[in-house]
């Protein structure tokens, strides 16, 4: 069930061995994620996007916030597709080619900021809880529940639409309501390499507490952490195109997916199919991108699915 | 069995609690008065003051909160500010409309993706296995308010072949469309879930051995195998009935629909106070219900789970 | 015996089926003297569920649209704005402009029955003067908490009842079963405009003390539709009252429509779409981008008119960088493009702004000297306001795309000057709170009027006596102003007051601690076989339809 321990800390020479032995693993790791196709077109994909995200001014000519409208009149506004313009124009002439690309920035940021949140709450709460047990555990584990059990769209809805709009309450509320899977993971893991001998045996030696998780138990929930944050990472996306279809996204005229298929979906059906239709593939296309690659992380590292 | 039913609801409570208590902190800390919003843009401020003492606004905070408990006792969840329904009224007639399609959609989902996911693990590696899972993964990969609006272009306009949104003349030709968007993405998970499952146990020796000698034994096989295996789907499918009712927000935006979804946002955009906890209540609970059915149909797939201290 | 009751089933079937064929042509064919102008649903399709079907405590448009069906004030507005004789056939005022007399208009009943053939408590019995001294205790009542009772805070003895030191309104009384005379305590120049407002109705004393706070759930009014069902967030059903006391020219009883169905469709991409398909009669508005499909399809049965309402962006003028700096919010003013906005992002759906006070309104003035589009002259100013390398500023709007799209236009247009404005927007609640509580400076807002009169917009948006949630949300304050607006409520001579308010107007003008933007457009779309329909300057939300009929 679990990934083999990486290390072993009764032998005098078990720091060097062991660290050869875990990189070999996480080699074989590769390797296995080598070998998927599917988890390798996924990689491309959201590499490609991650750097179309950072290198977005060398890419288009147009800034996402320039309004063409002012420059060259009525006729820049909702124009199809073209040599000039690769994914059309918006009511106000701005190139949706430039905006696609650089609200690619977005949804990453969204996605990575928000998912580092949870990991490192989920991590931090789901270790603890496992590791004393007790009532630090039903605690915790208390909390996890409520997470669960509340309708979690409605608590990000109900944060980002009183609080004054602003990129981090968005990390933030979407990140408080994604730790409690994490955590629950960890937690589950903790338990289980709690009782293995070498981690008991370190607390016998007078480990502190600290150190202890850190290096003997964290190593080993690694891998349940980093499949879940892939896969989570497709959801959180989802999530704030959501919260800009609902009218609850982020400030214009920063350009995010979610908020141009919800301007350009009252185009869709005069004819400027081109608004909207974009953005929803760049969604797709990141979603589709992380659930590949979360989906090959998994095959990878969980060695009972070894082919 | 019953005894483990009371200890399972008794555990809930504290749970149950917190939801409440997190959703009291969210509705008090948000800048925005809600008195203040029913009195249009102009209000006078005599007349607010008395509505809130009227509506108990005034009181602490804890005083709310174990008011809240007191009453919801008595299926009491107090009234909406924006038009005074009881807000079990207020729920209670959203609730056949989401359940409708939540329940069709949770239905033709299971059924596709059970199908789909065995069809790919017996199959796997076939262009059918490789087929499906790609449509499921695109499943799960599109925006759901993207694909219902691009079915709406497409079925409502460009065909003709559903008359419209909304719920129309009450006809179920309108809850067509809503239903194909909520069960696509827990119809691709289940396939997903279901074929990975499935694969797994098949992969177990017993049953390589018993498809090694011969067909009978392999349809028994095949059957134990399947219901084993639906096991985590069995899980998913809890979980995604639950979710299903905060994730028909988006869907019922999209086509128009009265439901519970459409309930939340209102009362969120009008700090319905009473309206959102109560809400957040009901849904709280059903959420508690599925686990604990799902828990409660574990031993009908595996008889060695047994629910009897 | 289940064949015999089946037979007996289908026997029936076949004669209500029978009934049925035969009587579809006797309502086709107009029997004598009948006009063919009678039946048919008249289905519109509106954004949002009405919160309140009980006028006394409606606030908003929606609200609004579906009152106007079931209940009648003394008087009313006609297409034009005008205040025409309604439930009152006719008043007089007193010269000290204390003491309003009405005349009341026989043979109006309270709906008899409503929700399908359901007898009301009150039995469809007449209006009397009774009817209308108990409606107004009972909004005033401070028990009953009507958010509109303020608007009547001029009537003689509203303040002790509000604060309980009586248990009457003293100021209302019956003189006889059908004359009314309501008494004021201070002079009031507006207050018939004020009584044609929609929570000044007469209402049923049986059926409102049946139902309690339940009567939202079932109105009864004597308006030409009755009520028949409310699914929230679905529809609002009305049906026709046969007793309405309206008749058209020819003697014919009004309305002609069998009912109304106002449908919650809360997109405006799909009302349009239904329209298109023909699932609607009417929707409640029409975006933006089908502006240009919607006059080339429907070119004579979409109409639009201005509306008595203003655009505006809000400096409040007690917060930096507003504070004391006329110069700046002067340069605001010349340094956009209105009439290129409008043309931009609103199709020339609107009037420029040059002031307050929109065309069409009393007082409106022609001559006024506003603001027009001098980039030059503003940068001038923004130099002599003390930010000669330009200023960063902050609007905070409430999320909608329509203020989107206007916000982001406007910030292209001020970036020419050297404006920096940045956008920030937060929900509808969130926004008003803080404008209210002075802690914006830089706002938007719009304000559509509540009865048509320069006093509705002067005086409760711009007087010292307003600030917060009055409606003074710039806490503007001017004495000259103050003493103009406030005289001008009790003047009667007409000329006199228009001067007053122009006087006014053009100090807020110069002052301005608004940004102003355009006047609002109100438009209606409807089908083309949708006839008798007059679209109100007041605001399409308030159109009747007891004349509309259907010919198809």
């Amino acid at each position: 069930m679990e990934t083999k321990p990486v290390m072993n800390p009764r032998t005098a020479a078990g720091v060097k061995a062991d660290k050869r032995e875990g990189r070999s693993l996480w080699m074989d790791s590769w390797l296995r994620l080598k070998r998927n196709k599917m988890a390798m077109f996924g990689l491309f994909l959201v590499t490609v996007i991650i750097l179309a995200a950072i290198f977005a001014p060398f890419i288009t000519k147009y800034h996402p916030h320039e309004q063409l409208i002012w420059t060259e009149g009525k006729a820049a506004q909702l124009q199809p597709p073209s040599a000039k313009h690769w994914f059309g124009t918006d009511i106000y002439g701005r190139d949706l080619f430039s905006r696609v690309i650089y609200g690619a920035r977005i949804s990453l940021q969204i996605g990575i900021a928000s998912m580092a949140i949870s990991v490192i709450i989920g991590v931090t709460l789901g270790a603890i809880a496992g590791f004393y047990g007790g009532i630090v555990d039903d605690l915790i584990s208390w909390l996890i529940n409520v997470i669960f059990a509340f309708p979690f769209l409605l608590f990000v809805l109900a944060l980002v639409a009183y609080l004054p709009p602003s990129m981090m309450l968005m990390y933030a509320a979407i990140g408080i309501i994604n730790w409690a899977s994490i955590a629950r993971v960890v937690r589950g893991q903790v338990l289980s390499v709690k009782e293995k001998e070498y981690v008991e045996a370190a607390v016998a030696l007078g480990g502190k507490d600290f150190r202890v998780i850190l290096k003997h138990i964290l190593p080993n929930v690694l891998a349940p952490v980093i499949v879940q944050a892939t896969l989570g990472m497709g959801d959180v996306i989802m999530l704030e195109s959501a919260l800009s279809f609902l009218g609850f996204g982020i400030q214009p005229p920063t350009p995010s997916w979610g908020y141009e298929i919800d301007q350009g979906r009252q185009f869709l059906l005069s004819g400027q199919w081109w608004w909207s239709i974009f953005p929803g593939f760049a969604i797709m296309s990141l979603v589709l991108g992380f659930n590949l690659l979360g989906d090959g992380l998994r095959d990878a590292l969980d060695p009972r699915l070894k082919r | 069995m019953s005894t483990y039913i009371i200890k399972r609801l008794l555990a809930a409570l504290p749970v149950i609690a917190g939801v409440i208590a997190v959703v009291f902190i969210l509705t008090t800390i948000v800048p925005g008065d809600p008195v203040r919003l029913m009195m249009g843009q102009r209000g006078d401020p005599a007349t607010i003051e008395r509505i809130k003492e009227d509506l108990g606004l005034n009181k602490p905070l804890w005083w709310q909160f174990l008011d809240f408990f007191r009453r919801a006792l008595t299926l009491d969840l107090g009234k909406s500010y924006r038009n005074n329904m009881p807000v079990t009224r207020a729920i209670g007639q959203r609730i056949p409309l989401t359940a409708k399609i939540a329940l069709s959609a949770m239905a033709i989902a299971v059924i596709m993706g059970v199908t789909l996911g065995i069809i790919s693990a017996v199959r796997q590696y076939s262009i059918l296995d490789y087929g499906s899972m790609f449509v499921a993964l695109l499943g799960i990969s599109a925006p759901t308010f993207w694909v219902g609006l691009l079915l709406v272009v497409l079925f409502c306009v460009k065909l003709g072949w559903i008359p419209g949104t909304g719920t129309g003349d009450g006809s179920w030709i309108y809850l067509v469309l809503p239903v194909i968007t909520l069960g696509i993405r827990p119809a691709a998970l289940i396939a997903r879930l279901t074929r990975s499952s499935m694969l797994e146990i098949i992969r177990q020796d017993y049953i390589r051995t018993a498809w090694a000698k011969g067909l009978s034994e392999r349809v028994v096989v095949m059957k134990h195998a399947l219901k084993n295996a639906m096991i985590p789907v069995v899980t998913i499918i809890g979980i995604q009935t639950a979710t299903m009712l905060s994730g028909a927000i988006v869907t019922e935006r999209v086509f128009s629909l009265p439901g519970i979804g459409r309930l939340s946002v209102e009362a969120l955009i009008n700090r319905d106070f009473p309206v959102i906890r109560g809400e957040v209540l009901f849904l709280a609970l059903i959420f508690v219900f599925t686990n604990l059915l799902v828990d409660l149909s574990y031993p009908l797939f595996d008889p060695r789970i047994k629910y009897d201290r | 015996m289940l064949k015999r009751s089946f037979a007996v089933a289908l026997a029936l079937v076949m004669v209500v089926a029978v009934f049925a064929g035969c009587s579809k042509p006797a309502v086709d064919t107009p029997a004598e003297g009948k006009s063919d102008k009678y039946g048919g649903i008249f289905r519109m399709a509106v954004m949002s569920d009405p919160p309140d079907l009980d006028p006394v405590h409606a606030t908003d448009t929606s609200s609004s649209r579906v009152l106007y069906q079931l209940f009648e004030m003394l008087v009313d507005l006609d297409s034009e704005g005008e205040i025409v004789p309604n439930l009152a056939e006719s008043w007089t005022i007193s010269p000290d402009g204390l003491t309003y007399t009405f005349k009341l208009r026989q043979g109006v009943k309270f709906h008899a029955t409503t929700e399908n053939g359901t007898p009301t408590a009150n039995g469809g019995r007449a209006v009397t003067a009774e009817d209308w001294v108990w409606t107004f205790n009972y909004i005033t009542n401070p028990k009953t908490n009507s958010e509109r009772a303020y608007f009547l805070d001029m009537i003689k003895g509203y303040q002790d009842y509000q604060e309980g030191k009586t248990d009457h309104l003293a100021g209302v009384r019956a003189i006889d079963d059908s004359t009314l005379e309501i008494t004021l305590e201070y002079a009031f120049s507006p207050f018939i405009a004020v009584l044609a407002y929609n929570t000044f109705v007469v209402l049923p004393k049986e059926d409102v003390e049946k139902w309690g706070a339940e009567f939202n759930f079932h109105p009864v009014g004597t308006g030409p539709f009755k009520f028949e069902e409310w699914v929230q967030d679905d529809r609002v059903v009305l049906s026709k009252n046969e007793n309405y006391w309206r008749t058209d020219a020819d003697g014919n009883q009004l309305p002609y429509l069998d009912g109304i169905e106002f449908k919650v469709i809360n997109d405006l991409t799909m009302e349009w779409t239904e329209f298109t398909l023909g699932n609607f009669e009417s929707i409640e508005e029409l975006d933006d981008p089908y502006y240009h499909e919607a006059l080339s399809k429907y070119p004579d049965s979409f109409f639009e008119r201005p509306q008595m309402g203003t655009y505006y962006y809000g400096m409040n003028v007690t917060l930096e960088p507003f504070k004391d700096n006329k110069k700046l919010r002067q340069a605001l003013n010349y340094a956009i493009d209105r009439q290129g906005l409008i043309d931009l992002v609103r199709n020339g759906r609107a009037t420029p702004a040059k002031g307050v006070l929109p065309p069409g309104m009393f007082g409106y003035n022609e001559n006024l000297v506003g603001y027009e589009y001098n980039p030059e002259k503003a940068k001038q100013l923004l130099a002599e306001a003390g930010y000669p390398n330009g200023v960063k500023l902050t609007l905070q709007y409430n999320s909608s795309d329509a203020h989107k799209r206007i916000a982001e236009a406007l910030q292209q247009q001020l970036k020419q000057i050297g404006i920096d404005m940045e956008l920030k927007n937060v929900d509808w609640g969130a926004h008003l709170d803080s404008v209210e509580r002075s802690e914006v400076p830089f706002f938007r807002m719009g304000w559509v009027v509540d009865y048509p009169d320069p006093d509705n917009f002067l005086y409760v948006l711009l007087h010292t006596d307003n600030f917060g949630p009055n409606g003074n949300y710039t806490r503007f304050s001017n004495p000259e102003f103050d003493r103009l607006t406030k005289e001008a409520r009790v003047e009667s001579d007409p000329e006199k007051r228009r001067k007053m308010y122009q006087e006014a107007e053009q100090i807020v003008v110069e002052e301005a601690p608004w940004l102003f933007i355009y006047h609002y457009t109100t438009h209606q779309l409807l089908q083309p076989y949708v006839k008798g329909y007059e679209l109100p300057s007041f605001g399409a939300y308030s159109a009747k339809y007891y004349d509309v009929w259907l010919d198809n």
